[in-house]
């Protein structure tokens, strides 16, 4: 392991953080800002909380002569995006007193809650803390949620896979106490060894780290997006181990050429419980002690496997974990979709999948959707799955409750919403962006839908109306909706401009690449209309659009 | 002129008397020179033992002067009791033998709040005070238009109810100390001579000088902007005014006179039958056409039930005694026809002027007056009102021109520029601070600075936040503590934040710092006037009566200082 030189302001904060603690206590104390110091914003990334200000007040609150309206997002660790009734009834509630009340489910299957003020984030913490919910880690450079293919229709052996998610997350948490010392009040440790952290060290990962588990044939979480992906190996109703696939990265940055989104590379197999999960700690500990800390640009693990190479990685890993991994299995997936409406699994629980634009839950003209939910969780026979494609899954619901759910839904228009969208607005996604994401160039969720609204006229226009085209789009480059692995993705250079992506296919095996840059509204859907009109004419017979675009070298 | 030994005899009395005690001797002596007749000098016994001197106060001048004359009387072996009329038994009215009124007036010429019950008691006659000898002080100001009104009402009811007057009533303006030394040592002298024959018949016209009202500034308005951010409960205004040659301290206020809104006239205008709006009447020796003097001149909301019952007799009515608008009067109780309506205008007060404390700073806004304005709401029944002037503040656009005046507030003052100072302002009471914060800035003032602000929600009501920070980055503000009431489940105000703060609070003030309260005085300064007593006992290790005494030693020291309303 070579000696890094000058390392980046976060990694001393992160050594100089007394195991996350930073200076928060003093931070909370300050009365007369509701921001907190400088090197905090870094700690409490850790305990899961961004500091944020709302971007479209500043100018009208100055003015006012009122500070910038600094408010907290917290973001849930919920492995494989489950929750049970309880837990959804008490997030209601816990949003509507603390927050701005829009519970807001990520591409990560989890939920943020926006516009925490400094004095609501203990009382917020404690109440989830009771409700057996916690944020540890959910941000920061440390292991993020991990993801699993949510519905269980997909597999008879889905909850077997699913247990996973919460034993990787359990096995690659911190060691601190400091999120309960200082959030839940509880005693300070006496004997530090007690928080002595053989995997994070002082000094944590060089950057973000994120796991998921497919389970083929269905992509749904973007397995090759992640750091590190397993892909289930399952032979005649039979987990026979998983894939492992690394380097998967999926942002780059404006004007800097050594930043690229990069997919998952697939460097063996591993078919017993114990050597996964050696593996893959095994993987954490070489990109600690490999990977860029000095730029942060460069220091996700994609760039560390490309600077010394996949094959120098793999021994590093095998050398590290004390066996060798296995020759990759054949996978196949065919689909990377959610499953909306009514479905049942092999043990005859039923499922039903809502409609969540952007994963923004709230009651709006369309669908009480909040409301909803809230009656749906307070009937506690069901239990609920987020996806990776921003909805939620009504789960685990018994033949004979079934009635009772569909009444309530129906009751509050959730099926005629969620049959009534077309399908390309379902296939869509778009990232939170403005205004309360700091490195925003350009509108997300805000602006998606309606796009979306003049996109759908153009598919109806060339008789497309039923191919489901995967658009996504995101604020910045950042690519928080996974916008490089979308059939059509939208990237924000400017307020109003994006870049048009096209190329990526169904599957997200393949990523897409520029087609053209800076377009205003009515450039997209002028170029949309021009590549619609041709697919319609030139595409063959059940072939998607990403593979027309590749096929006539449009990109 | 004096010879030697008397000389000396008056010098030396002159050096061992304080200024109360020397402007005391002046207006006896004054006195006895203005009747030329040798009197026995009152430091002999005194044939009338027991006077009772009764106040009424709003914001506590009517106290101070009672208390002091109390001791004075004492000094004179004149055994007088201090009561404050809330506390007064009516009953025993009827068995007084000397006593003494102190009291001001309030809002439009009304009896302060404590003195109410008195005040209605004495004017529902039906008894007899033939045994009642009387003096009233009537504490007031000029810049009202019903100068002294309560003060003067009750002189007349009690001799009415047949009290006699043992020295003329008199009024006092802002400045009220030297008038009433002036009247208390005429009362003090008719009692130690124990004269019937002293009895005033009848009030003689007014003597004291009345200052010659206020100077009017005409200023511009530059500023105006609502200070509370979007899901705010409240409206509160900064506004600037730009007024050249206006002259000020800080700690002063302005007075405004409001316009009434011209819906509220037109309203009105559309009950009074037959009624030309254009048409020209004279007031006060000027003539205006009726909606203007509804709108610049008359109050029309809230009248006061002495105007009220003025209008039941005009329309010849019963009319409840309830203070009630004109719209409403006029809706329930319609006039006969426009004359009649003409004569309702002829009994109408004009409009009261309104203070508003000043956020600005001589040294820091040369040639700008600043005031912190919160929207006044109120409901009645069931229909959600706005304060007259408070609104009409908030309705002014930039460049309009506005009259005002200044208030000068003698008792709330900044300390040497070397003391400490603990500036206690919820609400729009930090609009003093901001100006004591702004002058100690400007000027370098060297000692250091301890805020407490409260409000609702800290998201959206911490007003002059970014000031605030900015005061504390550079070290003017030495301390600051908030307190948002509402974002918590329990209610956090300023008192809290003290206590927490209590130990640190009384080394302050131990030290010689100097404690001001400026804001809402229900019941945010009840609840920290006791607070801080609290502190000064729990951690001055005092009894509650020395906590007191601490306090009232402070106050008397100038040490502690309320602008509260
Ligand atoms: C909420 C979410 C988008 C959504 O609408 O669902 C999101 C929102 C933000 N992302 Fe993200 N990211 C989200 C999934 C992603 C993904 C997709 C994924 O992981 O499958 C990516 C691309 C994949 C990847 O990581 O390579 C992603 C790549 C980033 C990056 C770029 C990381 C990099 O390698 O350069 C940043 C910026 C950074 O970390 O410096 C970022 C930063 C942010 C921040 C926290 C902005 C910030 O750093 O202050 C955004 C908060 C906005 C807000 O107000 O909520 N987010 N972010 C997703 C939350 C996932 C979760 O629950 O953890
Ligand atoms: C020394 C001093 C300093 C002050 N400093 C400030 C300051 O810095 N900032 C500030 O905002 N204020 C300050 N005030 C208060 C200010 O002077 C006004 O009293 C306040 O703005 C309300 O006046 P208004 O004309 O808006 O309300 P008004 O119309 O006078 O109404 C006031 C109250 O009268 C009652 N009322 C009125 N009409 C009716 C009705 N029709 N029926 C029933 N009840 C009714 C209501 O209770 C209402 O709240 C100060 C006061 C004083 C004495
Ligand atoms: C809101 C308000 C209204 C007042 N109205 C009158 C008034 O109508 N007539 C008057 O002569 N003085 C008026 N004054 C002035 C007071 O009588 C004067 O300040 C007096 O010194 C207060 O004495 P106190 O502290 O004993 O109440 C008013 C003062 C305030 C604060
Ligand atoms: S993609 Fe960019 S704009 Fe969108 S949420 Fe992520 S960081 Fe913010």
């Amino acid at each position: 392991m070579e000696e890094q030189h000058n390392l980046s302001g976060i990694e001393k904060i992160k050594q100089a953080s007394d195991g996350l603690r930073g200076e928060i206590e003093q931070s909370l104390k300050d009365e007369i800002t509701g921001a907190i110091r400088e090197g905090d914003q870094a700690v409490v990334k850790f305990h899961g909380m961004y500091q944020q200000d709302d971007r479209d007040r500043r100018e009208e609150r100055a003015q006012k002569k009122l500070d910038r309206l600094y408010t907290f997002m917290i973001r849930l660790r919920l492995p494989g995006g489950f929750m049970d009734a309880k837990q959804w009834v008490a997030m209601h509630s816990i949003a509507g007193d603390n927050s701005t009340g829009v519970i807001k489910i990520t591409t990560r299957q989890t939920v943020q809650l926006h516009g925490l003020i400094k004095s609501k984030i203990r009382p917020t913490i404690k109440s989830f803390s009771e409700a057996g919910l916690d944020s540890i880690a959910t941000c920061g450079d440390i292991n993020r949620n991990v993801l699993c293919s949510a519905h269980p229709k997909q597999s008879p052996i889905h909850e077997k896979v699913f247990a996973y998610a919460d034993k990787i997350s359990e096995m690659l948490m911190p060691k601190t106490k400091a999120y309960y010392e200082i959030w839940l009040e509880d005693e300070k440790i006496a004997d530090k060894k007690e928080e002595e952290d053989p995997l994070y060290q002082d000094r944590y990962l060089p950057r973000k780290f994120k796991i998921a588990i497919a389970i083929p044939p269905n992509n749904d979480v973007d397995v090759f997006g992640n750091d590190l992906g397993l892909i289930a190996i399952i032979e005649n109703n039979e987990l026979k181990g998983y894939n492992i696939a690394i380097g998967g990265g999926l942002s780059t940055t404006h004007g800097n050429p050594s930043t690229y989104a990069r997919l998952g590379t697939v460097i063996g197999f591993t078919d017993t419980e114990e050597k996964t999960m050696k593996a893959i700690y095994e993987v954490l500990t070489v990109q600690r002690d490999y990977g860029n800390r000095s730029d942060r640009k460069l220091a996700r693990l994609k760039y560390t496997i490309d600077k010394y190479g996949v094959d120098w990685f793999r021994t590093e890993v095998e050398k590290r974990a004390g066996f060798k991994l296995e020759p990759a299995r054949p996978f196949q997936f065919t689909e990377r979709r959610d499953y909306f409406g009514w479905y049942q699994n092999n043990r005859g629980l039923w499922y039903y999948t809502v409609f969540v634009e952007n994963g923004r839950v709230t009651d709006d003209e369309q669908a009480a959707l909040k409301t909803a939910l809230l009656e749906v969780a307070k009937t506690n026979k069901v239990s609920f799955r987020f996806t990776a494609n921003q909805n939620v899954i009504i789960s685990d619901i018994s033949e004979k409750d079934k009635d009772s759910i569909q009444k309530i839904l129906e009751k509050f228009n959730i099926i005629a919403h969620t049959e009534a969208s077309s399908v390309v607005r379902k296939n869509s996604m778009a990232c939170v962006a403005l205004p309360t994401c700091p490195l925003a160039l350009a509108e997300g969720q805000r602006y998606l839908p309606n796009l979306i609204g003049k996109i759908e006229p153009l598919m109806e226009k060339h008789g497309l109306v039923n191919e489901d085209i995967i658009i996504r789009m995101t604020g910045c480059p950042n690519g928080c909706a996974r916008p490089y692995i979308a059939e059509i993705g939208f990237v924000g250079t400017a307020p109003g401009k994006y870049n048009l992506h096209i190329g990526g296919d169904n599957q997200g095996m393949r990523l897409n690449k520029i087609y053209k840059e800076n377009l205003d509204e009515p450039a997209i859907l002028n170029e949309l209309d021009n590549l619609f009109s041709q697919f319609k004419k030139e595409r063959t017979i059940k072939e998607s659009f990403g593979d027309f675009t590749v096929r006539k070298q449009l990109i | 002129m004096l010879p030697e030994h008397k000389l000396k005899i008056l010098l030396d009395l002159v050096k061992s008397s304080s200024k109360d005690e020397l402007s005391w001797m002046n207006g006896y002596i004054s006195d006895i020179i203005g009747e030329e007749t040798r009197k026995m000098p009152v430091t002999a016994k005194a044939t009338i033992n027991k006077v009772t001197i009764a106040y009424g106060t709003e914001t506590g001048n009517s106290k101070r002067v009672a208390t002091d004359f109390a001791a004075k009387a004492k000094k004179n072996g004149i055994n007088a009791k201090v009561v404050s009329l809330d506390q007064y038994r009516l009953n025993d009215l009827a068995k007084e033998e000397y006593f003494l009124t102190i009291i001001s007036t309030q809002g439009e010429g009304e009896p302060p709040e404590a003195a109410k019950k008195f005040y209605d008691h004495i004017h529902h006659n039906g008894f007899k005070l033939e045994k009642l000898k009387y003096s009233v002080l009537a504490l007031g100001d000029t810049s009202y238009p019903l100068y002294c009104k309560a003060g003067e009402d009750v002189d007349e009811q009690l001799q009415k109810l047949g009290g006699k007057r043992i020295a003329e009533m008199q009024k006092c303006d802002v400045e009220f100390e030297e008038d009433a030394n002036l009247w208390f040592s005429k009362v003090l002298k008719t009692l130690s001579d124990n004269k019937e024959s002293n009895v005033v018949p009848t009030a003689l016209p007014e003597t004291a000088k009345k200052s010659a009202g206020k100077k009017s500034y005409s200023g511009t308005i530059i500023t105006n902007i609502n200070l509370n951010d979007r899901g705010s409960n409240k409206e509160t205004y900064h506004i600037e005014i730009a007024a050249d040659e206006v002259e000020y301290e800080a700690g002063d206020s302005i007075g405004i006179v409001p316009e009434n809104p011209d819906k509220m006239v037109e309203t009105i205008l559309s009950f009074a039958k037959g009624i030309n709006a254009g048409k020209k009447i004279q007031y006060k020796n000027e003539s205006y056409t009726i909606f203007d003097l509804l709108k610049y001149k008359l109050n029309i909301s809230h009248l006061i039930t002495a105007v009220v019952k003025r209008y039941a007799s005009i329309v010849t009515q019963e009319i409840p005694e309830t203070k009630i608008d004109l719209l409403n009067l006029l809706k329930i109780y319609p006039v006969k026809d426009a004359a009649q309506f003409e004569e309702v205008l002829g009994i109408l007060n004009p409009i009261a002027p309104r203070l508003y404390t000043m956020a600005s700073s001589p040294a820091a806004n040369n040639g700008e007056v600043h005031i912190t304005v919160v929207k006044d709401v109120f409901t009645v029944n069931e229909e959600k009102k706005f304060g007259i002037c408070s609104a009409f503040l908030g309705r002014q656009n930039i460049n309009t021109p506005i009259k005002f005046f200044v208030q000068k507030n003698k008792r709330f003052r900044l300390p040497a520029p070397d003391k400490d100072i603990i500036m206690i302002g919820p609400g729009t009471g930090i609009a003093a601070f901001r100006s004591f914060l702004a002058e100690r800035d400007a000027t370098g003032a060297s000692g250091k600075n301890w805020l407490f602000f409260g409000e609702q929600h800290f998201a959206v009501d911490f007003l002059y936040q970014t000031e605030i920070q900015n005061w504390f980055e550079t070290g003017v503000l030495t301390k600051v503590n908030v307190a948002f009431s509402r974002d918590q489940p329990e209610k956090i105000y300023v008192q809290h934040r003290m206590w927490e703060q209590g130990a640190e609070l009384y080394k302050w003030i131990q030290s010689g710092a100097h404690v001001y309260l400026c804001g809402k005085k229900d019941p945010m300064s009840v609840d920290v006037e006791h607070a801080l007593m609290g502190i000064i006992e729990k951690f001055g290790e005092k009894t509650k009566e020395e906590a007191r005494e601490f306090f009232i030693q402070m106050e008397n020291e100038g040490r502690y200082s309320e602008d509260v309303y």
